[in-house]
């Protein structure tokens, strides 16, 4: 763990429950133009400790939050609605299609047209993801090569108490 | 039919292996790469090592909107048993691990509540002594 508080470890019901609420408020705004700060004075907590006890506790800081929440909103839209990769990117509020590109690349891998393409493939009927789109739950474990197991090592130095 | 394997979704693998290695002193068992995520499986050094905790990317929305409102509510969505409650909360907090209960006796239990800075509230547990 990187971040060090000085404030409690402990949560009182009331922050923990404003945190949630303001993690929530990233997410839904989070193609709108409202400052971290503004997030922080809502939730009645001093900018500085607000973002040091939203790091501490959902382990990204809010700034982190808001640029992860508008990549999977992208993402949604350009699997599921008929958009083109200029008009999410509007929709998401970003100012340049070059901008958006470069972040969406960087955080998921291939460009939001690669991406795109990908996903249109795969969905046959709307809104029906296919594991491999979205894994989870186990649904991995389905995806492992056949000999995934044979070779690997038990995890060493476990006597059974 | 054998209970073998159980499972957790985080929002970052890597993240989640850190902290459940190096916070919470589980052993990587499998990290085997499957297109873009990985299959990744931790055992408890104090337990069988054939019952393995996979930690699951958390990618589709729907998983992701019932992980965040669990959290929201204060509901862990896995629970941990361990000897000597008190201790581990002393480790964990100079660790810097957020806490939303602190060791409180709870029936037959003493648990604790904290967050694993990957989307998931956890509870440890220690039972009562019997007299």
């Amino acid at each position: 763990m990187t971040v060090e508080l000085k404030a409690p470890m402990l949560l009182a019901p009331d922050a923990f429950r404003r945190l949630c609420q303001a993690r929530d408020r990233l997410q839904e705004c989070s193609y709108e133009r409202r400052s971290i700060a503004d997030i922080a004075r809502e939730a009645h907590i001093s900018p500085f400790h607000f973002i040091r006890r939203f790091e501490a506790l959902f382990g990204f800081t809010p700034h982190q939050f808001r640029i992860q929440s508008r990549i999977e909103r992208a993402k949604l839209l350009l699997a599921c609605e008929n958009l083109s990769v200029t008009e999410v990117c509007m929709d998401l509020g970003f100012s340049s299609l070059g901008s958006f590109s470069e972040l969406f690349t960087r955080r998921v891998g291939e460009p939001p047209s690669a991406y795109q393409r990908r996903a249109r493939v795969l969905i046959l009927v709307p809104r029906n993801f296919p594991q491999t789109l979205f894994p989870g739950c186990l649904t991995l474990m389905t995806q492992l090569p056949p000999n995934a197991f044979r070779n690997f090592r038990e995890a060493p130095g476990i006597a059974l108490v | 039919m054998r209970i073998k394997l159980t499972s957790l979704m985080v929002e970052n693998q890597d993240a989640a292996l850190k902290f459940y290695t190096e916070v919470l002193r589980f052993q990587k068992k499998h990290e085997i790469p499957v297109g873009e995520y990985k299959w990744l499986t931790v055992v408890s050094p104090e337990g069988p090592n054939d019952i393995e905790l996979s930690l699951e990317p958390n990618v589709n929305p729907a998983a992701k909107a019932f992980q965040q409102a669990m959290f929201a509510q204060g509901i862990p969505l896995a629970a941990f048993e361990v000897s000597g409650i008190e201790n581990e909360y002393d480790r964990m907090t100079a660790l810097g691990v957020v806490f939303t209960t602190k060791p409180t006796q709870a029936g037959p239990v003493t648990i604790a509540v904290f967050s694993d800075t990957c989307g998931n509230l956890i509870q440890l547990y220690e039972p009562q002594p019997t007299r």
